[in-house]
């Protein structure tokens, strides 16, 4: 299927990609690697007046440190962060997660902050960023703003960017080289998008686990930080027991629902499984 | 908004130039505007990855861009990997185990497996199961197309001097 | 006479098809170059499964810059008879369908108008701008609902929904039952599924002299699909030309006859320009034919050894909404009835066979046909026979089976297995798999690391190269059976070999030109091969259920002798010797003993076409252009044995596959490599159907699975490495001694898989009955046994 007319605009800055959402307002669409809204547009599910590439904005081609935290700019490829040394160094969940997104094709011209922007319950780095503590950079004509990523997902396929933003750039928690980081996940077929997931990482100061950040993907409507579990965790010494709580805590804190691709129940029990796999085969970075 | 816009991009090598709708799909463009019916379409979802090509030197889905976000490209199509009088190596080794049934995914796993090789010279066989998911073939069941893309690899490292 | 050229046959020659398509040359329907003023359609689907059409505008449509028309169910009426499979099976419910639905929707996707625009991109903004008003209507979608006198009746000439319902039994199954020792019993469902192809459907016709059209389309039979639009559209058929273009794959769901060909035939004829359509993904899911939907009860009585004494079943399948042409919905229905029985001495046998209609898809051919799920079911017996009474599943089998030195042997449902290998092929691949040491390994539990580990058996007969009288014998007196052939010896000396064929993958231009290289005498890279093209050979009934090989292979051979006897003739004269004496062999003749008393093919050929000074012998014709026919026996039995290892993750549900073996025979193999690539494509998309693979609609009818996010297709992370054999039983009963082999992996894969994972967790006493196994599934069959 091919898509619905529309007007494309490819502004070469920040400040030229807010003044045209500024102009078109809610029928303006950001085009960064498209490789979650070209599909829709195909379909015609999605079908904007205007599309607004920022593919020219060669200025938020970005990833470097900012004080505590990796930020990385909004034309970022997931390849390009997957193979950054920066990335690999500073922020191994990422890196860990990438090979997860998508296709290779598709990570070659899928953005980070895309696939953020995008929410899609069954996306891995929106679970990424939760666990990451992210921040995403919003823009638009009147300034610009600084959501946590608790704030900036709110459910199926729906942030709070609002009209005339646009994601410029996500800030993430820089990770101790002592961290530890996983994520696991499962799906029905290499091609498939995932049931379930896990992105994790957790600290230890003599055997006891000092941090705890988890967030689950594909198990709900917007992926979703799995507070008590991290709360099992912290103060434990990881072993059986404590293990054994922080997947009951996970099990009971998400709210899975059921599709053509697995159950509820399953899903629920995915997560404990996904936790319980990560804690135990999670990698020192 | 149907108002026609200009693209410029260098495929294979050639400079071209044409006026095109903002929503024409660059798989459109390469195949219809400039004949090149070598890549192909297969779902326009994203998933089976018939539309194969390198763009700027990377696999890209073909159907999932529109040609005027792509302008000033450098694209790489099937049609520029054999010269006339020889396959590409990786061509000759899909040719010669077997690889291809009915070929209509085949230029699609030909690009991948140019990048996968420029990326990996030695790719072991799980990195190239890995980098052929970009691909659906729905003929061979994989295992030769495997095969050849481990033989190519062979073959490039054998015939790149030291 | 007789020809020494022994050597083509039987080689793994590279593919010449390889070349062009690697280069990115291939010319798929879509690739064609197409005239400046073609215009394109787009279809408009049905959202809804069952509604009655109120009203259609398409004002807004038309007044698109562009839109050329719009053309809905009425007008098309006008131009093409309303379609339909004749099928003579007594009881049988006839049924038309509208090449656009004209007052009522029967499944969702169901075309109700099409738009004609200058392009592609403009066909699909008019579609989206007709504005239909739909009443919707009860629906039905289950098998086991459609027949509930409650049900919405879903077509007007099938009453209650069943299409057709046959019964057959043997006198002495009740006395089977009553004498058992034991009774198995078991419920197998099946998900359904379809091919998907990664080419879409498409056609292009374009009105041009000598024919009034001419038709490319991505179908698997092309004379078929003439003869059909002659019927339907009242065009006299020597005015049309079908000609099939590279085919990106096919599986049998083009092996169907599609309203979309009507549509685009009838608009070139009346709108006198070129008329193309391509289909688009979303609509291959909604409207290809669909496979699979059934469902089995097996009973097998057995006595204390494990012999079955009397085996009944009872199969329903979905037919979906209309009766889908040309083999109709009663394909799988009568197949699996026919086919269950496999390489077993099945002695006493009822079935009962219904096919229903319910508000989906038609349901026609995908690879294999019923034959995944009946032997899915016959092979699921067979293991719960061993677990019942504690024996090995492989020597439960080894009982059962017909060995080798009974046959020919002639089934209950009077199918002749003439030759084959079962006890044989079974025991190479325990062989090739370890069998018995992984047996040995499951001693001390299934379970290990975290992963159940089990094995599974399929052991089938493969239906291929159907003769006339297996299609009529399953009500099918409209399809032929037979192929044909034509060699004809160029004035160079070259051949040319025309089939009644049309591929789609499986390399006919190599393996046909390694037949008549053989039969002929001819070398082999002397011998091109032509087909697809109705205007290129006489009449056949085409490429599908693994025919290509024993119907071509065989109509080839024939011509090939014919031919090969005429150049000896001639050859003979100009010799001063005698046909009887003459040798051919690698494109030169000579008499016998004598090599240096020697012609080449272009000599010969010279003399044939008038083209040198040597006279014809008395009586003989000009030219050397040999034509048969070959239609094969009933049926045309291959047989195989797959065994599948798998690790079920005891935690989260997913299969691994950890080893895969496959011992087929299909008789003389023509080229082991491209026999070899047949049977692994086959195992791949087996994989898909077991493991992954499912059509879903909602209870309303509504579809979940319209882009392949959601239909999932097997990649190459979800394959194993294949270990495959050969055992070659020639065929005592076709001409060159050729069976079928397109379909093996596909069926024999799901049984194996499914066996598999129910071994792995046989000592959790689980039932698995029913496909896909998916994690989710497994992983509560787990939980709930407590594992």
């Amino acid at each position: 299927m091919k898509p619905a007319p529309f007007s494309f605009v490819a502004p070469e800055s920040l400040d030229e990609v807010v003044q045209a959402l500024a102009e078109h307002g809610d029928d303006a669409q950001i085009l960064a690697g498209g490789q979650s809204l070209v599909p829709l547009m195909n379909l015609r599910l999605a079908r904007p007046e205007v599309v607004v590439s920022i593919n020219r904005c060669h200025e938020l081609d970005y990833i470097r440190l900012v004080d505590d935290r990796l930020v990385v700019g909004a034309l970022v490829r997931q390849i390009d962060a997957e193979t950054s040394p920066l990335v690999q160094a500073e922020c191994p969940l990422l890196a860990k997660a990438l090979p997860h997104v998508g296709l290779p094709a598709t990570r070659n011209r899928g953005t980070v902050c895309g696939s953020l922007a995008h929410c899609d319950p069954l996306a891995e780095l929106p679970a990424v960023a939760l666990a990451l503590d992210a921040e995403l950079v919003l823009t638009s004509a009147a300034g610009e703003r600084r959501v946590p990523a608790d704030d900036f997902f709110l459910t199926e396929m729906t942030t709070c960017i609002e009209p005339g933003e646009v994601v410029a750039a996500v800030a993430l928690a820089r990770q101790d080289p002592s961290e530890r980081s996983a994520l696991h996940e499962v799906s029905n077929g290499g091609h498939a998008f995932p049931v379930g997931g896990v992105a994790l990482r957790w600290a230890t100061v003599d055997g006891v686990c000092t941090m705890a950040r988890i967030a689950a993907f594909g198990v709900g409507s917007v992926a979703q930080r799995l507070g008590d579990a991290e709360k099992a965790l912290v103060g434990s010494d990881l072993g059986p027991e404590a293990i054994a709580a922080a997947v009951a805590a996970a099990r009971a804190e998400v709210n899975p629902t059921g599709d053509i691709h697995a159950d509820a129940d399953y899903r629920r029990h995915l997560v404990g499984v996904l936790l319980e796999r990560g804690l135990l085969e999670g990698e020192a970075p | 908004m149907n108002d026609e816009v200009r693209v410029t991009v260098t495929v294979n090598g050639r400079r071209r130039e044409a006026r095109v709708e903002p929503r024409r799909l660059l798989v459109d463009f390469l195949r219809h505007d400039l004949g090149l019916t070598g890549t192909h379409i297969g779902c326009e979802q994203g998933v089976c990855g018939a539309c194969t090509v390198l763009l700027d030197g990377r696999t890209a889905r073909s159907c999932l861009h529109f040609a005027v976000a792509v302008d000033g490209s450098d694209i790489r199509t099937v049609e520029d990997l054999a010269s006339l009088d020889e396959l590409h190596p990786i061509q000759e080794m899909f040719h010669r185990k077997h690889a291809l049934q009915c070929g209509f995914c085949t230029p699609g796993f030909l690009l991948t497996t140019v990048e996968l090789l420029e990326r990996t010279a030695e790719p072991d066989e799980g990195a190239i199961r890995e980098a052929l998911m970009n691909n659906v073939c729905r003929c061979t069941g994989y295992a030769n197309i495997v095969d050849a893309v481990a033989e190519a690899a062979v073959e490039l490292r054998r015939r790149k001097p030291a | 006479m007789s020809s020494d050229t022994q050597g083509a046959v039987g080689q793994s020659v590279l593919r010449r098809e390889d070349e062009y398509l690697l280069r990115g040359q291939g010319r798929f329907v879509d690739d064609l170059p197409t005239p400046l003023n073609t215009l394109h359609l787009a279809f408009v689907l049905s959202p809804y499964a069952h509604a009655r059409i109120s009203e259609i505008d398409a004002s807004e449509a038309l007044a698109l810059d562009g839109v050329v028309d719009v053309l809905t169910g009425a007008d098309l009426a006008a131009m093409v008879k309303p379609i339909a499979a004749q099928i003579e099976l007594p009881g049988y419910s006839f049924n038309t369908r509208d090449v656009l639905a004209a007052d009522e929707v029967r499944f969702a996707g169901e075309a109700v108008a099409v738009v004609v625009a200058e392009s592609q991109y403009l066909a699909e903004d008019g579609a989206e701008l007709v504005q239909v008003d739909y009443e919707p209507l009860p629906v039905v979608t289950d098998i086991a609902e459609a027949t509930d006198p409650a049900a919405p009746q879903v077509n007007p000439t099938v009453p209650g929904n069943v299409y057709f319902e046959g019964r057959f039994a043997t006198e002495g199954v009740a006395a089977g039952f009553e004498a058992a020792a034991h009774v198995i019993a078991e419920d197998f469902n099946s998900n359904r599924v379809t091919a998907v192809p990664i080419e879409p459907r498409g056609c292009l016709a374009v009105p041009e002299q000598p024919a009034n059209l001419v038709f490319y389309s991505s179908t698997q039979i092309h004379h078929l699909l003439r003869t059909a639009l002659a019927e339907f559209l009242d065009v006299a058929e020597s005015t049309l030309r079908v000609v099939v273009p590279d085919v990106g794959g096919g599986f049998g769901i083009k092996a169907a006859l599609y309203p979309e060909e009507f549509v685009c035939a009838a608009l070139a004829l009346r709108l006198r320009r070129p008329v193309k359509w391509i289909q688009d993904r979303y609509g291959a899911l909604l409207t290809d034919v669909h496979a699979r939907d059934n469902h089995y009860r097996v009973e097998a009585a057995i006595d204390d050894d494990g012999i079955v004494l009397a085996l009944r079943a009872e199969i329903r399948t979905n037919g979906g909404a209309y009766s889908a042409l040309p083999f109709g919905c009663t394909l799988e229905t009568t197949g699996g009835a026919r086919m269950i029985v496999g390489p077993y001495r099945i002695t006493e046998y009822e079935y009962t066979a219904t096919a229903v209609a319910t508000h989906t898809a038609p349901v026609l051919a995908y690879r294999g046909v019923a034959q995944p799920v009946c032997f899915m079911a016959i092979e699921g017996i067979m293991d719960r026979i061993a677990r019942r009474l504690g024996l090995d599943p492989a020597e439960v089998r080894l009982r059962n089976m017909v060995p080798t030195a009974e046959l020919p042997w002639t089934n209950i449902v009077g199918v002749r297995y003439d030759t084959g290998s079962f006890v044989e092929s079974l025991e190479l691949a325990m062989e090739m798999a370890g069998y018995d040491e992984f047996r040995a390994s499951q001693a001390q539990g299934r379970l290990v690391d975290g992963k159940y580990r089990g094995i599974g058996i399929c052991s089938f007969t493969e239906v291929s190269g159907t003769g006339a009288p297996g299609w009529r014998a399953r009500g099918l007196t409209r399809l032929p059976g037979f192929d044909s052939g034509t060699v004809k010896v160029e004035p160079t000396g070259k051949v040319t070999a025309f089939v009644s064929h049309a591929h789609s993958g499986q390399g006919h231009f190599t393996t046909f030109a390694q037949v008549v290289a053989d039969a002929l005498g001819a070398q082999l890279e002397d011998v091109t091969v032509v087909e697809g093209d109705t205007a290129a050979g006489p009449y056949g009934t085409n490429t599908f259920a693994s025919r290509s090989a024993v119907t071509g292979g065989g109509a080839l051979i024939r011509a090939s002798e014919k031919a090969r006897l005429k150049l000896a003739r001639i050859a003979a004269f100009m010799l001063e010797s005698t046909p009887e004496d003459i040798v051919v062999s690698d494109g030169r003749m000579h008499v016998a003993g004598v090599p240096s008393r020697a012609l080449s093919f272009q000599e010969v050929a010279e003399t044939a076409y008038a083209m040198n000074t040597s006279d014809l012998p008395e009586g003989e014709s000009f030219g050397v252009e040999e034509t048969d026919f070959y239609d094969p026996p009933l049926v045309t039995m291959a047989n195989a044995t797959h065994i599948a290892q798998v690790a079920v993750d005891a935690a989260d549900g997913t299969v691994d596959i950890e080893g895969y073996v496959v011992v087929h025979d299909c008789g003389r193999v023509i080229n082991p490599m491209i026999v070899d690539g047949q049977v692994m494509g086959g195992v791949a998309q087996g994989i898909g159907e077991a493991l992954m693979e499912e059509f879903v609609y909602d209870p309303d009818g509504g579809v979940r699975t319209a882009t392949l996010m959601d239909y999932l297709l097997p990649s190459s992370v979800d394959v194993p490495n294949y270990q495959i054999a050969h055992i070659e039983s020639p065929s005592i009963d076709t001409v060159g001694g050729f069976k079928g082999v397109g379909e093996g992996g596909l069926i024999g894969a799901v049984a194996a898989l499914v066996n598999a994972v129910a071994d792995a967790l046989s000592d959790l006493g689980v039932n698995v009955n029913t496909k896909p196994l998916r994690p989710a599934l497994l992983s509560r069959l787990i939980r709930e046994a407590g594992g």
